[in-house]
């Protein structure tokens, strides 16, 4: 290893006649540089400078960490202010009585957030939810992508059996009320095109889309709730992270690309609900089948689709809305998550709506 | 205009929540590298103050200055390079609840030092060894006492080596010996790395010690009332209100 060099840290070894490792550093030690490697054998170590520039904790970082296990280790030689600094940890490792807790509702009595400024900031959170999108398009924003497997798998795989439940009884429901309607008509073979197909179009979304806001609009308005109660997301402020970029982006996109999935799942279990009410008496399965895939058209599997990925975006942002505007309560936390729930169901009902009208105007 | 070495600036600073002042008229100037403490009553806007002059709330009037950069006015980027350049003790310590103690203090460098995993873990037990810590970093927030999330929430503060720490009641909720620890923690990092601190604290003794300047806020006129060196405080012919909080502290 270069000695001259000045601008890297360095550190070698060698072993003395009595049995003692020495080690000779220098150079400038910075957190943002990568740090030597050393092995070091034995119980007795000195260590001294050579050369050394400037350096942060890291290098008082680099010897607690490389030495501390250490008997005899002789830092003698290294300049006075490095030593405090490591031997300032290394005596450090007391035991301490439970002191008392702060309280982290000291402010619990404050209730002064006005609820008419609520759509201005509804407003305003969802045109920072498309800035945070934007900037992490662009790669300027800093988001916790470590969050998002642990995201996939609450919203998306976790739901899997309420999404399977509720779209079977789906189906079942749509069979039994169609057959006593078509019965009269005589018609009970289309009871097949209308579970089907109100299925791929319209249950299969709608069902998920209700269902996420009850598990994950809910789930989500507590965690950014109490994040927000006991100062978490001023804590990530004060790092210069945005925390609708680090909290919500990786959630938002994680239901967005669940439920979509789910929902596509939702159908196929609710078309099977269907089948086992149709074939119960009116219907053969053969007959079931030939009319489902008669009724089913790529068509209707897009509108379903589109649909469920609006659902699955209105859900969670509802859920990171009300937890980033939730009261600093125990109480606001809980308030939060109804009000999320509610909030996500109102939309996507509406939103359902505007779908409604949209593709009828536009033949779809 | 402030001068390089102005490391933090309060200019006819307002402060307070909603539109609302608990205090205004706050003028101060601190060099880099000198330790600032704030008291005063409990409840007389110390972390409302610390909170404003870091630049996580807005002043209600007047202007704060951070390392020549006025917060409320620079853009976004700006405005996070320069909180990078902070670390922020909560009064609460504001754990992440869900990462242990050590995940806590290597959550700032995983998201902005570009060191392998091994030397962000080696750092991070490091910081937390030097709070007092090294038995207990892999416990969760929920399991340790007030004062150990208190230290830990230092060890945060640290990670980043930033030039300028605010903390906010360090030592509340911890005994004598490892709040003394604090203390010589404190002048460590002045000592080693220049770094300047605000910190909040009522205790005085250890206000003697530590601190270089030392600001009172006077809630009774909403203002505050006296800049000086800690020293200056224990005078008899210094401004009485904040005398005598010195000294009531010094009997008790
Ligand atoms: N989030 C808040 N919203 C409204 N008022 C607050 C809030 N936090 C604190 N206050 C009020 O501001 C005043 C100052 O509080 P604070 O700065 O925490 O005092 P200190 O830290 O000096 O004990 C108190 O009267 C408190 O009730
Ligand atoms: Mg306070």
């Amino acid at each position: 290893m270069s000695q001259t060099s000045k601008s890297t840290s360095w550190a070698r070894t060698e072993v003395l006649a009595d049995g003692t490792a020495l080690v000779t550093l220098g150079g400038v030690w910075s957190l943002h540089e990568e740090l030597p490697d050393i092995i070091v054998k034995g119980d007795k170590v000195r260590v001294r400078a050579e050369d050394l520039g400037g350096f942060d904790s890291s290098l008082p970082s680099w010897l607690y960490g490389n030495f501390k296990n250490i008997r005899h280790i002789d830092l003698a030689a290294l300049p006075p202010r490095l030593q405090a600094l490591v031997q300032l940890a290394e005596k450090a490792s007391v035991n301490e009585s439970p002191s008392a807790d702060i309280n982290v509702l000291e402010r619990f009595g404050n209730w002064g957030v006005d609820s008419s400024s609520s759509w201005s900031r509804a407003f305003d959170h969802i045109g920072n939810t498309a800035l945070g999108f934007i900037r992490s398009v662009f790669g300027r924003a800093k988001v916790n992508w470590s969050d998002l497997p642990l995201q996939l798998q609450t919203a998306g795989v976790d739901a899997l059996p309420i999404v399977a439940l509720l779209g079977f009884l789906t189906g079942l429901i749509m069979a039994y009320v169609g057959l006593i309607q078509l019965r009269q008509l005589g018609a009970t073979v289309y009871v097949a095109n209308l579970v089907s197909l109100a299925m791929t179009r319209e249950m299969g979304a709608l069902m998920t889309g209700i269902i996420a806001c009850g598990r994950t609009s809910t789930s989500f308005a507590s965690q950014l709730g109490s994040m927000n109660l006991s100062q978490e997301t001023d804590a990530l402020r004060a790092l210069g992270l945005n925390p609708i970029e680090y909290l919500a982006i990786p959630r938002i996109i994680a239901v967005t690309l669940m439920i979509p999935l789910l929902s596509l799942f939702a159908t196929f279990i609710g078309v099977l609900g269907g089948m086992v009410v149709a074939c119960a008496g009116d219907l053969s399965v053969e007959q079931y089948l030939t009319q489902v895939i008669l009724a089913i058209t790529f068509k209707s599997f897009l509108v379903g689709f589109i649909k469920s990925i609006a659902f699955g975006f209105i859900a969670a942002w509802a859920g990171c809305y009300r937890g980033s505007v939730a009261h600093r309560s125990a109480l606001g936390v809980g308030e939060a998550a109804t009000s999320a729930a509610v909030l996500g169901i109102t939309l996507i009902v509406i939103a359902d709506a505007i779908f409604a009208v949209l593709f009828n105007l536009f033949k779809f | 205009m402030s001068t390089k070495e102005d490391i933090l600036v309060s200019e006819n600073l307002s402060i307070g929540h909603g539109s609302k002042a608990i205090m205004d008229r706050i003028n101060f100037r601190l060099t880099a590298g000198k330790i600032l403490a704030v008291v005063g009553p409990s409840g007389c806007g110390k972390s409302t103050l610390m909170r404003a002059l870091s630049g996580l709330d807005e002043p209600l009037a007047g202007k704060s200055m951070l390392m020549g950069v006025d917060l409320a006015l620079a853009d976004q980027a700006l405005r996070e390079a320069t909180l990078r350049r902070l670390g922020f003790l909560f009064q609460g310590a504001a754990l992440f609840s869900s990462l242990t103690l050590r995940e806590n203090v290597e959550m700032p460098m995983r998201e902005f030092l570009r060191a392998p995993k091994r030397e962000i873990r080696q750092l991070a037990e490091y910081k937390l060894a030097l709070v007092g810590l090294a038995d207990a970093m892999e416990k969760l927030p929920s399991e340790i006492s007030g004062g150990m999330m208190k230290r830990a929430g230092i060890a945060r503060a640290m990670a980043l080596d930033p030039e300028i720490i605010f903390l906010d009641e360090p030592s509340a909720g911890l005994d004598p010996v490892t709040s003394g620890r604090i203390d010589e923690l404190i002048l460590k990092l002045r000592e080693s790395f220049g770094t300047t601190i605000v910190l909040v604290s009522h205790e005085v003794p250890s206000i003697l010690r530590t601190a270089d300047f030392c600001v009172y806020l006077d809630p009774d006129t909403g203002t505050m009332s006296a800049y000086a060196p800690p020293r200056d405080f224990l005078r008899p012919d210094f401004t009485p209100k904040a005398h005598a909080f010195f000294t009531q502290a010094c009997l008790t």
